[in-house]
C-alpha cells in the first residue's frame, strides 16, 4: 500500500480511472483516521496515544495497485475540492437522462 | 445488506450510522466505466447500506455525498453542524 502526499494521490488516482476506462473497477475508500501508526496492542498496556479528531484516509485501488493517503490540518478544503472535481470529471460514463431532465442545475458538469 | 432505490433515504440512513461510530464507519465507492455504474457503500462491519446507479445525473449527488462524509470526518467535533451548511 502506498501512502502518498496529496497532489501525488490525486495523479495516481486519475491514472487508476483512465487504466479502467476499457475494463475493471475503481475502488475509492473514505475513512476516519486518528492518527494511529502502531497497531493496538492485544492487552497489556494502555498506549500513551492521543488520538487525533480531523484526519481522514482515503484509499484506491483498481484491483492490483493500491495506493492512499491521509486528508488532515490545513488546506483540506482545497484539496477536497480538487478531489472532488477529479470524481466528477472521471466518472462520466454513465447513462444521461433524455431531454426529461427537471433539475437545470444538476447538468452542469459539461 | 439493504439495497436502497430512494436516495434520500440512503442519505438518511448512512448519516445515522455515520454519527452513532464515526470511527467505525467507513465509505466505499466502486465505479466501473466498462459498465457504466457506480455504487456506493456505508458500512460499520454490522449494518451495510448499498446504493447503486448508472445515471449520470446521480454522479453528482453521489460525490456530494461523499465530500460531506469528508468535511465531518475532517472537521473538528464541534463543527458536525458542516453537513447543513452545504
Amino acid at each position: 500500500m502506498v501512502l502518498l502526499e496529496s497532489e501525488q494521490f490525486l495523479t495516481e488516482l486519475t491514472r487508476l480511472f483512465q487504466k479502467c476506462r476499457t475494463s475493471g473497477s475503481v475502488f475509492i475508500t473514505l475513512k476516519k483516521y486518528d492518527g494511529r501508526t502502531k497497531p493496538v496492542p492485544r492487552k497489556g498496556h494502555v498506549e500513551s496515544f492521543e488520538p487525533a479528531d480531523n484526519k481522514c484516509l482515503l484509499r484506491a485501488t483498481d484491483g492490483k495497485k493500491k495506493i492512499s493517503t491521509v486528508v488532515s490540518g490545513n488546506f483540506w478544503l482545497e484539496r477536497l475540492l480538487a478531489y472532488s472535481n477529479l470524481l466528477r470529471a472521471n466518472m462520466d460514463g454513465l447513462k444521461k437522462k433524455d431531454k426529461k431532465s427537471k433539475n437545470k442545475k444538476s447538468k452542469a458538469t459539461q | 445488506m439493504p439495497h436502497y432505490q430512494a436516495w434520500e433515504e440512503f442519505t438518511r440512513a448512512a448519516e445515522k450510522l455515520y454519527l452513532a461510530d464515526p470511527m467505525k464507519v467507513r465509505v466505499v465507492l466502486k465505479y466501473r466505466h466498462c459498465d457504466g455504474n457506480l455504487c456506493i457503500k456505508v458500512t460499520d462491519d454490522v449494518a451495510c447500506l448499498l446504493y447503486r446507479t448508472d445515471q449520470a445525473q446521480d454522479v453528482k449527488k453521489i460525490e456530494k455525498f461523499h465530500s460531506q462524509l469528508m468535511r465531518l470526518m475532517v472537521a473538528k467535533e464541534s463543527r458536525s453542524a458542516a453537513m447543513e451548511t452545504d
